[in-house]
């Protein structure tokens, strides 16, 4: 049993008895951020499919703020070569978004690979960002992308998907500095070619692209994740000019040793995951270097 | 909305939700943190909607909300605000003819225990709406959503299949009358 800080007595630390919030459910973006410097310690809730989990682990916010009813966070966009994709879009809307699929066809295919049916129309991309579970894909397949979060209303404005896991960063100030997640873009001008791998979840996740560089070069930009450890950037730059002269078995094996001794953990061994992953990283060059689309 | 007034009561911490359920309005008071969940078994009486895993992992509280599949135990009571809510008391006729669905899992023997069956149920319900035929690779996906702990997937699958057939006859039969 536990106490909880509303009123409502003792309740169980599972199953059933959620504690109470204050609810405010804001219809504009300018609504929520006042709400945010408001109540700093407020909870940001989208879809609630990982918040409600987060409750019956023990999180139990004074203040909830929803912000499901704000249209803003919905919106996708492809302008100049940048693809903008709000945090309050769903994992199904957004992989059968027709700016995702025309743009970065192979992005809406990983998108709509993951979690289940049921989770694919209530969770949320800012959900799956800012959950920071390790299991959770969206922040693997982004990264490689990479994705910059973008945020109203804080001191900060951007961040890289990448920067989820970096310590002693966003994550320790208050909703009031932060403000909200209002989407994540992702520059498509350079990009070559990305691709997902999921064959090996829950041991390994490798998404990938490659970008031009803007003088000379390409960058092979990866990102290995698991069930059980946080995803580790990889990346190559490559004096190749197109993307059939690369060499997909050594990029593999230069991305897969750039992988971290912390990477094993007891589903494998860091010998074991720098093979996988070298595998995988092979695989999707392979693909890539024998089809050059975006994805 | 204003920033002092809250939806919510600040000192009940509670919610007026109004909701369509099965084609009838309701109104209820719950508090802030209530899930569909507790809303339907508990404020409604719809003890159909099974609670299992309550993370959104099992899919035996599976309803549909305005015809999309969500998991009652991992949606917060206020998100169904406005909405329609669809729970397996709502499938079969008032005179107790059963639905396709029913009927098929019946006919194909797609449950055991029964407890994932409500779920399975809804589930089939949307996807069909979505896709009266449905080829098995997205059988399979859809129903890979839930968990039947007594592992009977084969005749669930079958099950679903046949709700299909049983439902494109029903469709056809009403065309011709």
């Amino acid at each position: 049993m536990r106490g909880q800080k509303l009123g409502a007595g003792l309740i169980a630390q599972s199953q059933s008895a959620l504690p109470p919030f204050i609810l405010h459910r804001p219809t504009s973006l300018g609504e929520a951020v006042a709400l945010t410097r408001q109540h700093p310690e407020a909870v940001i809730a989208a879809g609630c499919s990982d918040l409600v989990a987060q409750f019956r682990e023990g999180l139990e916010p004074e203040v909830l703020v929803s912000v499901q009813r704000i249209t803003e966070l919905r919106a996708i966009s492809n302008n100049s070569g940048v693809l903008s994709i709000g945090s309050g879009v769903s994992h199904a809307e957004g992989s059968r978004s027709p700016e995702i699929v025309s743009t970065v066809p192979a992005l809406a295919a990983a998108w709509g690979s993951i979690a289940t049916v049921r989770i694919r129309y209530r969770g949320t991309l800012g959900g799956n960002l800012l959950s920071r579970r390790y299991r959770y894909e969206m922040p693997v397949i982004l990264s490689a992308l990479g994705g910059q979060m973008q945020f109203h209303g804080g001191d900060i404005t951007a961040l890289p998907v990448s920067s989820l896991w970096e310590r002693d960063s966003l994550w320790d100030r208050s909703l009031g500095n932060v403000g909200i997640l209002t989407a994540v873009t992702v520059d498509t001008a350079s990009l070559l070619w990305f691709g997902y791998e999921r064959s090996m979840r829950p041991v390994s996740t490798v998404s990938l692209a490659v970008r031009k560089n803007p003088v000379a070069g390409l960058t092979v930009s990866a990102v290995c994740g698991s069930e059980y450890r946080q995803p580790f950037v990889l990346s190559h730059a490559a004096e190749a000019t197109d993307i059939t002269e690369l060499d997909p078995v050594s990029v593999g094996q230069v991305l897969a040793a750039q992988l971290p001794d912390e990477a094993g953990d007891y589903a494998g061994s860091i010998d074991y995951r720098r093979h996988l992953v070298g595998v995988l990283c092979g695989r999707l060059l392979a693909e890539a270097t024998g089809n050059q689309r975006k994805g | 909305m204003s920033l002092e007034s809250p939806e919510s009561n600040e000192e009940t911490l509670t919610h007026n939700v109004e909701f369509e359920l099965n084609g009838s309005p309701e109104r209820h008071c719950v508090p802030t943190s209530a899930t569909v969940l507790d809303l339907l078994r508990n404020s409604c009486g719809k003890q159909g909607v099974r609670a299992s895993c309550e993370r959104s992992v099992c899919g035996a509280c599976t309803v549909l909300v305005d015809d999309l599949p969500v998991a009652a135990c991992s949606t917060f009571a206020f998100d169904v605000d406005g909405a329609r809510v669809e729970t397996v008391e709502g499938l079969a006729a008032q005179d107790g003819t059963l639905s396709a669905q029913q009927q098929a899992f019946r006919e194909c023997g797609g449950f055991q225990c029964g407890f994932c069956t409500s779920g399975m149920l809804m589930l089939t319900t949307a996807l069909l709406r979505q896709n009266p035929q449905p080829e098995r690779e997205q059988i399979r996906e859809w129903v890979s959503s839930n968990t039947c702990r007594c592992t009977g997937y084969e005749m669930i699958l079958e099950s679903v299949e046949r709700a299909a057939e049983l439902a494109g006859a029903k469709q056809q039969d009403q065309v011709s009358e």
